[in-house]
Parts: C-alpha cells; sequence; structure tokens
C-alpha cells in the first residue's frame, strides 16, 4: 500500500486466498502524485500570471539578473515553515492513528510563557512597556526560553499521551481538553496582554542567517531560519519515520493496533512518546513564531492546527492511520503555501479566496480517495 | 449531608444575588490587545469609583452573549455594558434589556439600531469613520512632503466580517474620492491579512517578491503595519522611502515609530471609552439623561507627538 513502509512485501500466496502481490499493480508512489499536484497547481498559476503579463515563478524584473524570481520561492517555502513544523508532529500522532487538535492553542500557550522569558529591560531607552516579570527575568541567556519553551511542549505532549495511553479517551477528545484548557493558559497569563520586545539573541533565532553562520558564509539565507529549520527537522523526522524501529512502530500501531501489541510493541509507551514529540515540535513552532514576529499573543496559532491537520491530509497522509509519510506533508505544506502566494499574485479578491481554499483541500482528498478506489479495483 | 449541599446552594445564591447592584460587562472576546486596554478601563475606573463590575467574556460567540446578558437581567444588575460581539445581532440585546427595564450602553462597537435604541440605551464609541481617514489624510501629507505627486500604495486590510476593517477601508476610498488627499493615490492591491502580524509579514513579502514599485502601505491596524515593515525591512528597502500607517497606537507600534519605522498611527482612547461606557451606565441606572451618542475622539499620532502616547495604552 505504501512504499515508505519500507517493509518488503511478499510474494507468497499461501494463506492469502489466492490474493497475489502483482508488481504492475503497485502504482506511483503516494508522495509522486502529491508533487504532480504541486506542479499543475504552480503551473496553472503561472499561466494565470502570464495572462496579465506577470509571472509566477520567473523573475521579469529588468533589475534583477536571476532565472527565477528568488524572492517568491523564499517566502514560499517560508510562510508555511512555522505550520509545517507542527505539521510534522501531526503527520506522526496521524501516521499512529490518532489526532492532535491542541497544537494550534500549545503554540499560544508557549508563545506567552517563552516570550516572558526573553524580553529586553530597555525599549530605545524606555523600560519595557510589556514587561511581564520584574528585573530578574529580562535580558536572560538565549537558551532560558529556549528551554522553558520546550519544557511547555514535552508538558503538553506529555499528558495529552499520558491521557490517550492510560485512560484510554479517544486523542480526538483528550487533544480537544488539550486545546482548550492551553488556549485558556495563554489568556490567563498576562491577562490577554500581548508581551513583546524580545532580546536581539532571541529575535534572531528566526531573523537571523544560521545558515550563513553553519557554513562560514558559503550558504547565505537571510531571514529564512525558520524555513532551515523546517527542512532540518523534515529530513530528521523522514529518516526517523522509515529507517528506525521508532517509524517502523508509528506504522504498525497505525496499521492495526491489536496485532502490534500481540507482537510485542509497548504501544502505550510509543503513544506516549509520539504525543510528546508532536507536542515538543508544536513548542519549536512557537519559538520560532514569536521570534519572527517579536511579539507573542494569546491569540496566535488559532487554527494552526486544522492548517497542519489540512497539509498533512493534502500530503496523502490517511486520518485512518497507518498510510503516509513526512515527504507528503512538506509538499502537502508547499501545495497549501503556492496557493497562499498565487492568489495574491494574482490579486483574487480577498473574499474569494477562502472560499477558494477550501474547496482545494477537500477536493485534493477527494481526487487521492477516487485514485486509492481505482487502484483497488485494479 | 444533604444539609450541607443546601446550605453551600443558599451560600452560593446570597453570592450572585450579593452583586446584584453593580454593573454586568459582557466583552466580545478577551484575548483582544485593544479589547484588554478597553476591559482594563472598565475595571480601573470602576475600582476608582466604588463601583462592582462582572465582566464575562462573550468569546467572540453571539449566542453565548445574549446568554450573558439574560444571565445578567436574571441577576438583576443596575445596568449592563455590552461590547458586541456581532454588531448586526444587537436588536435582540436591546429588547431583553429594555423588557427588563435595565439600562444597556453599548462600548467601542456600533449596534445596528444604534439609531433607534430605547431612552435607557447608549452608545459610547470613538466615530469609526475618523480612524481611516485620519490616517490615510496624513499618509498622503507625508507623501507629499516626501515630494511625491503620484503614489502607488498597497493596502492590509482587518477581517473582512469586521465593521472597523471595513469601514477604514472605505475611509481610504472615501479621501481620494473627495480629493482631501495631498497627492494621487494608485492602489495596486488591497488584501486581507486578518489583523495579524505574522499573515501581514507574509503577504507583503509576497507582495514585494512581485517587484511592484510602491510608496506607502495602509493597514487597518497597527498589528499589520508592524508586519509590512519586518517585511520591508527584511527586504533591505530603505525606511526613510516608504511610508507605512496604522490604527491603534499599540505600544509595539509606538516602539516602532520612535524607531524610526512606523510613519503613522492613530489613537482610539481604549481607556477612555471603558470609563465614559461605566459613567453612563452609572447615569442611566440613576435615572440621568445621558447623550446616546458619546464620542470618544480618536488622535493622530506621528513622530512629532509620540511621546504623548506612550503611557496612554
Amino acid at each position: 500500500m505504501n512504499d515508505w513502509g519500507g517493509m518488503p512485501v511478499s510474494q507468497a500466496t499461501h494463506g492469502l486466498g489466492g490474493l497475489k502481490y502483482d508488481p504492475t499493480k503497485r502504482a506511483r508512489p503516494q508522495e509522486l502524485n502529491v508533487f504532480l499536484a504541486l506542479v499543475l497547481i504552480v503551473f496553472v498559476f503561472e499561466v494565470l500570471n502570464r495572462i496579465n503579463g506577470t509571472s509566477f515563478l520567473f523573475n521579469m524584473r529588468d533589475n534583477v539578473d536571476t532565472l527565477f524570481n528568488q524572492q517568491r520561492l523564499d517566502i514560499i517555502v517560508l510562510q508555511v515553515a512555522i505550520t509545517g513544523i507542527i505539521a510534522l508532529g501531526v503527520t506522526q500522532v496521524i501516521i499512529l492513528g490518532g489526532i492532535d487538535l491542541s497544537s494550534g492553542s500549545v503554540v499560544g500557550a508557549t508563545a506567552m510563557i517563552t516570550m516572558s522569558f526573553a524580553q529586553t529591560a530597555l525599549v530605545n531607552g524606555n523600560p519595557n512597556p510589556k514587561a511581564v516579570f520584574g528585573d530578574w527575568a529580562m535580558d536572560l541567556p538565549v537558551i532560558a526560553p529556549i528551554a522553558i519553551g520546550i519544557a511547555c511542549g514535552i508538558l503538553a505532549g506529555l499528558i495529552n499521551g499520558l491521557l490517550i495511553a492510560y485512560t484510554k479517551i479517544p486523542p480526538f477528545i483528550a487533544t480537544l481538553g488539550m486545546m482548550v484548557s492551553a488556549r485558556g493558559v495563554a489568556r490567563w497569563w498576562s491577562n490577554g496582554q500581548p508581551v513583546s520586545f524580545p532580546t536581539d539573541s532571541y529575535a534572531s533565532l528566526s531573523n537571523g542567517d544560521i545558515l550563513g553562520s553553519a557554513t562560514f558564509g558559503f550558504l547565505s539565507w537571510d531571514g529564512q531560519n525558520p524555513a532551515i529549520y523546517f527542512v532540518v527537522l523534515a529530513v530528521l523526522f523522514q529518516f526517523l519515520m522509515i529507517y528506525t524501529v521508532y517509524g517502523k512502530r508509528s506504522y504498525a500501531i497505525g496499521s492495526n493496533e491489536a496485532a502490534a501489541r500481540m507482537s510485542g510493541i509497548a504501544v502505550d509507551r510509543h503513544k506516549v512518546l509520539v504525543y510528546t514529540i508532536a507536542g515538543t515540535l508544536a513548542a519549536i513552532a512557537s519559538i520560532l513564531l514569536t521570534s519572527k514576529t517579536l511579539t507573542a499573543q494569546a491569540g496566535m496559532g488559532v487554527m494552526y492546527e486544522l492548517d497542519a491537520i489540512a497539509m498533512t491530509v493534502i500530503g496523502g497522509v490517511s486520518l485512518a492511520g497507518g498510510r503516509g509519510s513526512i515527504i507528503g506533508t512538506v509538499l502537502g505544506a508547499l501545495i497549501f503555501s503556492v496557493i497562499i502566494s498565487g492568489f495574491t499574485s494574482i490579486k483574487l479578491d480577498a473574499y474569494y479566496q477562502e472560499m477558494v481554499k477550501g474547496a482545494i483541500i477537500v477536493g485534493a482528498v477527494v481526487l487521492d480517495q477516487w485514485r486509492q478506489r481505482g487502484q483497488a479495483k485494479g | 449531608m444533604k444539609k450541607t449541599i443546601f446550605a453551600a446552594g443558599v451560600i452560593a445564591l446570597l453570592g450572585t444575588t450579593a452583586m446584584a447592584d453593580g454593573i454586568g460587562v459582557s466583552m466580545a472576546k478577551f484575548d483582544d490587545n485593544f479589547l484588554t486596554v478597553l476591559r482594563n478601563g472598565i475595571q480601573t475606573y470602576a475600582d476608582a469609583n466604588g463601583i462592582s463590575v462582572q465582566i464575562e467574556d462573550a468569546q467572540n460567540d453571539v449566542a453565548k452573549q445574549l446568554d450573558q446578558i439574560n444571565n445578567f437581567i436574571a441577576s438583576g444588575v443596575s445596568a449592563i455594558v455590552v461590547n458586541p460581539v456581532d454588531t448586526s445581532a444587537t436588536q435582540a440585546m436591546s429588547d431583553a434589556a429594555a423588557a427588563a427595564s435595565i439600562p444597556l450602553v453599548y462600548v467601542n462597537r456600533q449596534p445596528i439600531n444604534v439609531d433607534t435604541l430605547p431612552d435607557n440605551q447608549a452608545f459610547v464609541a470613538s466615530n469609526e469613520v475618523d480612524s481611516g481617514t485620519l490616517e490615510t489624510i496624513e499618509v498622503c501629507a507625508q507623501l507629499k512632503a516626501a515630494g511625491k505627486d503620484n503614489a502607488n500604495v498597497y493596502i492590509m486590510m482587518g477581517e473582512l466580517s469586521n465593521q472597523a476593517a471595513v469601514q477604514r477601508t472605505a475611509d481610504i476610498h472615501d479621501v481620494m474620492a473627495a480629493g482631501k488627499c495631498a497627492v494621487t493615490l494608485n492602489i495596486i492591491d488591497e488584501q486581507t491579512a486578518n489583523w495579524s502580524r505574522d499573515e501581514a509579514q507574509n503577504m507583503m513579502t509576497n507582495w514585494l517578491s512581485t517587484g511592484a514599485a510602491f510608496d506607502a502601505v495602509i493597514a487597518n491596524n497597527d498589528e499589520m503595519a508592524i508586519g509590512a515593515l519586518q517585511a520591508i525591512k527584511a527586504a533591505n528597502i530603505d525606511m526613510a522611502t516608504v511610508i507605512v500607517g496604522g490604527v491603534d497606537a499599540t505600544q509595539d507600534a509606538l516602539a516602532s515609530m520612535q524607531a524610526g519605522e512606523l510613519d503613522v498611527t492613530v489613537f482610539q482612547d481604549a481607556a477612555g471609552q471603558g470609563s465614559g461606557a461605566v459613567d453612563a451606565a452609572v447615569k442611566l441606572s440613576k435615572g440621568e439623561a445621558v447623550d446616546q451618542k458619546v464620542y470618544i475622539p480618536f488622535q493622530l499620532v506621528t513622530a512629532a507627538n509620540v511621546a504623548d502616547y506612550l503611557a496612554k495604552n
């Protein structure tokens, strides 16, 4: 069914009631279809732009000497990098057969708490007007807010995981509870007041040039740090999901939980681990978001969980569990992003944008279902 | 055991009746920066004048807000202050309060039935038409001062379902149409960034990627203006060559203005609206006459007078 499980498909026919593995029935990998959809959407926007005498992907300016429109390519990765990082965690949870509705609220709560420890004492020479704590919490080394933020994510994910694994309540309910409670924490933390003005070192987490400093200036991509973290994390988790026992257990549990339990997988412990990782990724997203925007607000991250789920589903991850991949989700995120950028580039009226976006999300999944059914019929 | 529960129930009932002669306040939502300043304004003014207020969060839910109002009526408050979730859903609220003869004051958002309010109801806000108008005229003036006669502008709108967003955007067009703008504005594009800094930053980067030359960005609020500024800064465009305007005069916006980035913002006196609403509610509950529309004026903020506003929001 999927090529990314890494398990060889047996050629044996005994015990399968005559079902035989037929290599010709093996369709293209799921991800290739998502990629083709991405190319198609880019092509449509390119054509629509050409009608207006502009271009979606290519550089049409005389004063810049590049083939592609560099800024457009940058923003396409950057604008989904943060929700994309959340989607990496959501993908793992969905492959496990679960769901995580709490990530957007965890972003909000983590943002408020983290930013309170990342503030700078003086703003334009005046005391910080948004100070949450006293002087002791001002100008802390950047590692302090990062550690606190990640701890928030781990805690939220751990609570989700423990509830789901040991009280056996459905993931939908457990994470719905966390969604409501974490949003409550975000609002309560500073009575709804935004927390702003971080230290320079905190601001540089998202706004610096990590690629440049890591490669001694060889590759420089200024202000694109969230995009780089997104790519690095995606590669890391793609590796973990395909080549390690961690990923294989997730696919096994998502495909058939009872069978996984019978074959000796510590299902409950593994669930706690996956939800904790998802919470941690939401916290990382939150740190990058606050660093990028230089502010934390109680309403931050609203609907991010649904954007992340949409990216995952567009990327071919099955909500039934056991099927899909990190690469699929990355492609799903890019489709999401190309749609946003594409609408702006063709100056589509703001009122129509959301209507069309919703239709595209549903359309993508409907197409995928048809394709799978066609495949099953052979 | 039963007795204990009964006693606890009675105490709880006493608890609710005890605050009966206070003012009930239903805010559209708690996690909005501006509304938080307004809410704090209500609380501070009430505390200073020894008035008890019970502030509820309607969580942006029209039905929840109406329930809260009915609960206030049921517990016999002396007056109700409502910051409507949806300005077109206020008729039912006015009717409910009028039927119970409890005074009602709308704050910040103009109810749809503002012209037909019963005698013991009022509306306290700033005249929304002024904010976008002040902002646009000042952006035009600064463009003129920079020696431009024709200017290309981007417009960033708030949530499209919100009256302030629609009004402030209409103001821009009205200023242009009425010839009140010192230069000729050419709108390159107008899109919504949903009041959000992050969305605005992404949108501005998308606009920058089209390569179109622009002279100004007019945003419906400061958060979006700051998002646009962050994108412009990231693209290494000289801040002195573009004019960026917002509305609200938030602390973040004022700091940005002090740093020489944001050029125009408009101060809406949230705390003034909050205290004005409580004041009107108290007067109405005593049977005193109150103007049915109380306008707290908007004030223009630029680099020249930014220092006066640092302590206000």
